[in-house]
């Protein structure tokens, strides 16, 4: 086989359009086969005719600065739709000025790409889902648990019972709940509840305190657990202060009167995450047993407190001293009921 | 939980080689090939991307309402639907899938067949249910 007839098969076999158009005119002088399948149309027709949406400006700024033009064009060629990568190089040599036209499908390549286009944005959009979920989780557990507790959980997988020596405990319940009609509108009495525990979680929150968990209408939080602050046993003390404050508040202008007594106490306490399958952050020991002891106590709106708390923070309480008291588990106590504190805007419960 | 027939398969380069021969095969096919004259290469393969990804368990998801939309303006009727799934049929048989796994998806496809055939008076009773 002589080398052009060689040439000839191979320019009319190839996979790749080729065109050879003048400079000048853009007339186009051959083509092969594949580039007429692509690009059909007259033999002598000027090249920006048959290459449709090219930009001929740009075309001839480039090659007259000898650089090559590139572009991709979208066609339909027996109804599938192809992308077609054009480049187009000038070659002036012997008299002749022409531009070489190549012309390669590109079409599974462009596939390719819208394809990883679409599955990237599954997959981010997945993957946004997932971080709102788990946004959503981690805001569940922290409903159950204090966040230190959590990160540990997190990390771990499991935490470790501690003990707190001055773990500061408020417990808190309604003494007229019982009475309340909740036959006539149950639902307007829970929503009444939420409320009330809603604004208490501001308060403990506004004082460095947690609430641990509500059992019914019965209200229990902590400051120092975790975290021990420095200042818990006082800050425990104006949490309760200031809810008393805030259910005179409410009942002043509300037809349901809710009426609370707390027991607030300093001591120790063990605090851990409980159950394995339904799990909560609780806390138990003496410095829980006295404050409820000390909540039975209380009479309507009192806060009652023992001689372990008034003992740390006497220089800025006012009480009302009564007693001696006998306190099962506890041995005899002296007790003390809260008036206000000192040191605290609208401090006074009386 | 348990992993999807996608991920199972090796997850984005096993999807690309499917969706890219279901997508040769539909469009060679004279049955099937008219519907797609008019739309856009790169929604097309968006579209087949989701929705195959969406068949095996990946990470996508379509509800009715979406197909329904997608495929409003084709005006797809029984015909080339079960053309579609034979098609479906065929492209995965090419890629060795196994037979359980083939099934559960075409039983994916098929369930939504009301809501991807949308031929005037081609709409069977059981739509919207």
């Amino acid at each position: 086989m002589d080398l052009d007839r060689f040439n000839r098969l191979l320019l009319e076999s190839a996979g790749v359009g080729l065109a050879l158009a003048d400079a000048g005119s853009l007339a186009v002088r051959f083509t092969n086969p594949r580039f007429l399948e692509w690009f059909p149309g007259a033999q002598d027709a000027p090249l920006d005719e048959l290459l449709a949406g090219i930009d001929v400006d740009r075309m001839r700024t480039r090659l007259d600065g000898g650089q090559a033009y590139r572009t991709d064009l979208e066609l339909k060629v027996n109804r599938r739709s192809l992308t077609v990568a054009v480049d187009v190089t000038r070659h002036a040599d012997e008299g002749a000025d022409l531009l070489v036209v190549e012309c390669q499908n590109i079409t599974k390549l462009k596939e390719l790409e819208y394809m990883v286009e679409s599955y990237s944005k599954m997959v981010e959009r997945q993957n946004r889902d997932l971080r709102k979920e788990k946004e959503r989780v981690e805001k569940l557990l922290l409903n159950i648990m204090p966040r230190s507790i959590y990160e540990e959980w997190k990390e771990f997988g499991v935490t470790a019972p501690q003990r707190f020596d001055q773990a500061a405990v408020l417990m808190l319940d309604f003494v007229n709940s019982t009475e309340m009609d909740i036959a006539a509108d149950p639902p307007a009495l829970v929503a009444e509840l939420n409320d009330i525990f809603t604004s208490f979680d501001r308060i403990v929150e506004q004082f460095g305190g947690d609430r641990l968990k509500t059992i019914g209408d019965a209200y229990m939080a902590v400051c120092g657990v975790p975290d021990p602050g420095g200042d818990d046993a006082r800050n425990i003390a104006r949490i309760a202060v200031r809810l008393i404050r805030y259910l005179q508040r409410r009942n002043a202008s509300q037809a349901n009167q809710w009426i609370a007594r707390i027991g607030i106490n300093v001591g120790p306490v063990v605090g851990s995450i409980i159950g394995v399958q339904k799990y909560v952050y609780d806390i138990f020991g003496p410095g829980v047993g006295l404050a409820s002891r000390l909540e039975a106590l209380s009479g309507p709106m009192e806060i009652t407190l023992a001689e372990d708390l008034y003992d740390q923070i006497r220089d800025d309480v006012v009480v009302t001293e009564r007693g001696e008291v006998e306190l099962k588990g506890f041995g005899r106590k002296r007790v003390y009921t809260l008036d206000g504190m000192t040191d605290l805007d609208e401090g006074w419960l009386r | 939980m348990p992993r999807s027939i996608l991920e199972r398969y090796g997850g984005f380069p096993f999807l690309s080689r499917v969706v890219m021969a279901f997508y040769d095969r539909v469009l060679d096919s004279d049955a099937l090939a008219p519907y797609f004259e008019d739309v856009d290469m790169r929604r097309l393969i968006d579209h087949q991307t989701k929705f195959i990804a969406f068949l095996m368990g990946g990470p996508a998801s379509y509800t009715n309402d979406h197909l329904r939309h997608v495929h409003d303006r084709l005006g797809i009727d029984e015909a080339s639907f079960e053309v579609m799934i034979s098609t479906m049929t065929e492209t995965l048989e090419e890629f060795d899938m196994e037979a359980a796994d083939i099934s559960a998806v075409l039983a994916e496809l098929r369930s939504r067949a009301p809501w991807i055939i949308t031929a005037p008076g081609a709409e069977p009773a059981h739509a919207g249910a």
